[in-house]
């Protein structure tokens, strides 16, 4: 470590708390919400997301008992908003568990306070990615032929097949993401089990955090534990999206059969995640009064990434771009002027937009700290990512090799409805979690406040 | 856990031979515990621990823990999994049953890391957590006395503790506690130690018997309700009521009321040209329009076991493969009437029947009758062969 006064102003670390933090002050602070009665506007958010996600669930209700049918998928446009959404979800994934892994690999102890938040939006957003493979198979009750069980059939899956990588790729995801979110979970539920006044939480939370006793024993094969889950997350986390973009690059379909695919997805993932965390967190700190946790500086730094993930983007973009013309393959020029021009040339030109253009704004300091530039732009990534999914989807499936086959789509609003209440299910989960379980990983932020760690006063 | 039973109070435990379990300080700061840690270490009054709310640095190290075994478990495990996964696939998709899919040899490796990479990952990462959880801090366990002590509320929130406590050996509570006083605790608590309750006192056994028996039933109820009902309920019906004609079904769609449609008249089906002579005199003068080559034969004999040998034969001899009390007289093929019919005349008998034989004019395309008369002769040919014919081995 160098002394902090070698270093220069622009590289210090800022203090990752404003004004005076304790451990005590902290408890009292982020634990007081799953005992205090929420306000009106919680209950407010609530119902509305609620009543989203109750439209979307009928939906689903409706196209489970009446068929695929009422959506507006057609050939050749086999796949349509059931994938779209998927892939979108998938990625807003993403960028939990790269705040909670690859960040906690590098030791970039700003993640400790919104990790926690960051896992969590992880999960949903899988919960919400989980549910649109499981309803475009048509026949959901049968979902279990996913999966190599021994049946009467004598059949096995079709391992060579992407859509199969994508079954274990997305389960294991979510499985690793659950575990290593509870385990985050566990001390800071000590914490609350010992807190709390009411007999009857009490039980839920000594059940919960397992018996937990911040045994330094335990510590070390925790943090040993932590840390090698965090390696093997951050492997998965780039094999996930990865896998899910085999689901295209492996066919033939000109436009999807693209080496780049891979590494693409997965800068989209981390982009669209980082955008949806910055929304959410943005609401958090606000109305929970967290400024001194999640501080500008967090805020700030979420920003830069988007930033740069933006840029990323832009030369995935032109790569993409370049690799078809220089191809030389008439289909595929075809279908790249038809990104950009045609029926759905405006879904493009619009992904470009939001996703390359809009956070420039970024570069300026002003806009990394100002809330209205920061959720607009966050929610132009959102809006633009969901677009290049529609875009890589739609428009490659809807004029093909064969001209006779060509098709335009048009989603009925049974698809709307049921983009929109995945959009409630997520956020309904959010407002949930917020109430009932620390929202802010305290164990975590409590060993790099300044004094906790011996031999080392200030910020590490 | 309460400590509502308790046999001995902390004033008896603290006496010489008292059931004491552990004795706790507690320190204000980290880099206290850490320097009390050091100090009591090697004086040998009992076994000790750190209760910590969060991991602190150097604190391993002062208590002389070893390296968690973690890193080579999880190795061996990730392993496993890679291997297990692949050979699985290997096995299932190349030797249980072979499909090819989408031009892809059954064997292809290539197709098979991305599972296996997923099945390691799942195996590393379960070894990693439950492993930590279950094996090396040996949790859940809900009566551990620390959990029941005053100081529990403090040190998950922000006080340090070190504790003394009786694992064999001999322990005197009373110096512990002047030891920890003398490193600088500011709170010392004695924890008696606990009744010993086991798993297999009756009440857990009782306990434990009544919750599996009833999640038995209950689910072992809803997995019959839900197979018995789950073919028959929609949606699940959907697949199976689908809204078209089946055979036979009535349909007010048609001017007849049937759903089925006869074909116009004057349709010819597929293969099966109209018969022209108008009787089996007049088909004697039909020539085989078929070669006597190896292909026709087979064909030809596949047809004459499929449809005539239960009557007639295997050999053509007339002997029925049917039982006794098949009434009819099927007509002995290798008799010297047949064997001078002509091939029209035999191809008549098929298409028409005779006596009681029905037509197998439906049964038998055009080019199977004629491979069938082929196979007839062969048949004759070999139930009455000349020297001539064994001279020449069977060929013609």
């Amino acid at each position: 470590m160098r002394a902090d006064a070698a270093v220069p102003e622009a590289l210090r670390t800022p203090p990752l708390t404003d004004g005076a933090v304790t451990p005590a002050s902290l408890d009292e602070q982020v634990l007081r919400f799953p005992e205090t009665k929420p306000p009106r506007k919680w209950f407010l958010a609530l119902a509305f997301t609620a009543s989203l996600m109750t439209v979307g669930l009928a939906l689903i209700g409706y196209t489970i008992c009446t068929g695929i049918g009422v959506w507006g998928n057609n050939r050749p446009v086999f796949w349509a908003f059931d994938i779209i959404n998927f892939v979108f979800w998938v990625g807003i994934g993403h960028a939990g568990t790269l705040i909670s892994a690859i960040l906690f690999l590098f030791r970039k102890t700003w993640r400790n306070a919104i990790a926690r938040f960051a896992e969590a939006m992880t999960i949903f957003a899988v919960m919400c990615a989980g549910l649109f493979p499981l309803i475009h198979v048509g026949r959901p009750w049968l979902a279990f032929w996913l999966f190599p069980y021994p049946n009467q059939r004598a059949l096995w899956t079709n391992f060579r097949s992407p859509l199969l990588w994508d079954v274990f790729a997305v389960s294991t995801y979510f499985s690793v993401s659950l575990m290593f979110w509870y385990l985050g979970l566990i001390p800071d539920l000590a914490s609350m089990r010992d807190r709390t006044q009411s007999p009857f939480r009490r039980k839920i939370y000594t059940v919960l955090s397992l018996g937990w006793r911040g045994a330094a024993s335990h510590w070390s094969h925790y943090e040993k534990a932590y840390l090698l889950l965090a390696g093997l997350a951050t492997g998965l986390v780039l094999s996930v999206h990865s896998v899910v973009s085999f689901d295209f690059a492996v066919s033939l379909v000109p436009g999807w059969h693209m080496t780049i695919f891979p590494p693409y997805f997965v800068a989209g993932a981390i982009f669209a995640g980082f955008a949806m965390v910055v929304i959410v967190l943005v609401v958090v700190r606000e109305t929970m009064n967290l400024k001194n946790l999640i501080t500008d500086f967090h805020l700030e730094v979420m920003n830069k990434v988007i930033l740069g993930m933006s840029c990323l983007m832009a030369y995935s973009y032109l790569m993409e771009g370049f690799t078809a013309w220089y191809s030389m393959n008439p289909y595929l020029h075809h279908v790249f002027r038809q990104y950009v021009g045609g029926t759905y040339g405006w879904a493009g030109l619009l992904t470009i937009c939001c996703n390359v253009l809009i956070p420039q704004i970024l570069w300026f300091r002003r806009a990394r700290r100002s809330y209205f530039w920061m959720i607009f732009v966050s929610v132009a990534v959102t809006v633009g990512m969901w677009f290049e999914r529609f875009v890589i989807i739609v428009i490659s499936l809807h004029q093909d090799y064969l001209p006779s086959s060509w098709h335009v789509y048009k989603p009925t609003l049974v698809d709307f409805g049921i983009l929109f209440g995945s959009l409630g299910l997520f956020f309904t989960l959010v407002l949930v979690f917020a109430r009932v379980l620390p929202v802010i990983a305290t164990t975590e932020v409590k060993m790099v406040l300044p004094g906790a760690q011996p031999g080392r006063h200030g910020a590490p | 856990m309460t400590g509502g039973e308790r046999m001995v109070t902390a004033e008896t435990a603290a006496e010489p031979g008292g059931k004491a379990f552990a004795v706790l300080g507690l320190f204000e700061t980290a880099e206290d515990i850490l320097a009390a840690a050091q100090g009591l270490r090697d004086k040998g009054l009992g076994r000790l621990e750190a209760y910590t709310p969060y991991p602190v640095h150097g604190l391993d190290a002062a208590l002389g823990h070893r390296r968690s075994p973690l890193a080579g478990m999880v190795l061996v495990m990730g392993f496993i999994g890679a291997v297990s996964a692949f050979l699985f696939q290997m096995w299932a998709t190349g030797i249980d049953y072979p499909i090819v899919v989408g031009g892809k040899a059954p064997m292809a490796w290539q197709a098979f890391i991305p599972i296996l990479f997923e099945v390691m990952v799942l195996f590393a990462t379960f070894t990693a957590g439950l492993g930590m959880l279950l094996l090396m801090n040996r949790l859940p366990f809900y009566g551990h006395p620390i959990l029941s002590s005053a100081s529990i509320g403090k040190i998950t929130r922000d006080r340090f503790a070190l504790s003394l406590e009786a694992y064999g050996g001999a322990f005197d509570a009373r110096e512990a506690r002047a030891a920890l006083e003398e490193a600088g605790a500011t709170e010392v608590e004695i924890l008696p130690a606990p009744e010993p309750s086991g798993p297999w006192s009756a009440n857990y056994l009782l306990k434990g018997f009544f919750a599996v028996g009833a999640a038995c039933l209950v689910a072992g109820y809803a997995t019959y309700w839900a197979v018995k009902l789950f073919p028959v309920l929609p949606p699940m019906v959907h697949m199976e009521d689908q809204p078209k004609l089946d055979p036979q079904e009535p349909s007010a769609l048609f001017r007849d009321g049937r759903g089925m449609q006869s074909p116009p008249s004057g349709t010819v089906a597929r293969g099966f040209l109209p018969y022209s002579p108008a009787a089996p005199e007049e088909a004697a003068g039909l020539a085989n329009p078929l070669p006597r080559t190896e292909p026709v034969l087979d064909r030809g004999q596949k047809a004459y076991r499929t449809h005539c040998a239960v009557c007639h034969g295997v050999l053509g001899d007339g002997v029925p493969t049917l039982t006794a009390s098949y009434g009819a007289k099927p007509a002995n093929l290798q008799a010297r009437a047949i064997r001078e019919l002509s091939d029209g005349k035999i191809y008549d008998a098929i298409v028409r029947g005779k006596n009681a034989m029905p037509s197998y004019a439906p049964h038998l395309s055009v080019e199977d009758r004629w491979s069938v008369v082929h196979y007839v002769r062969v048949l004759q040919r070999a139930q009455n062969a000349t020297d001539e014919d064994l001279e020449r081995g069977g060929r013609p």
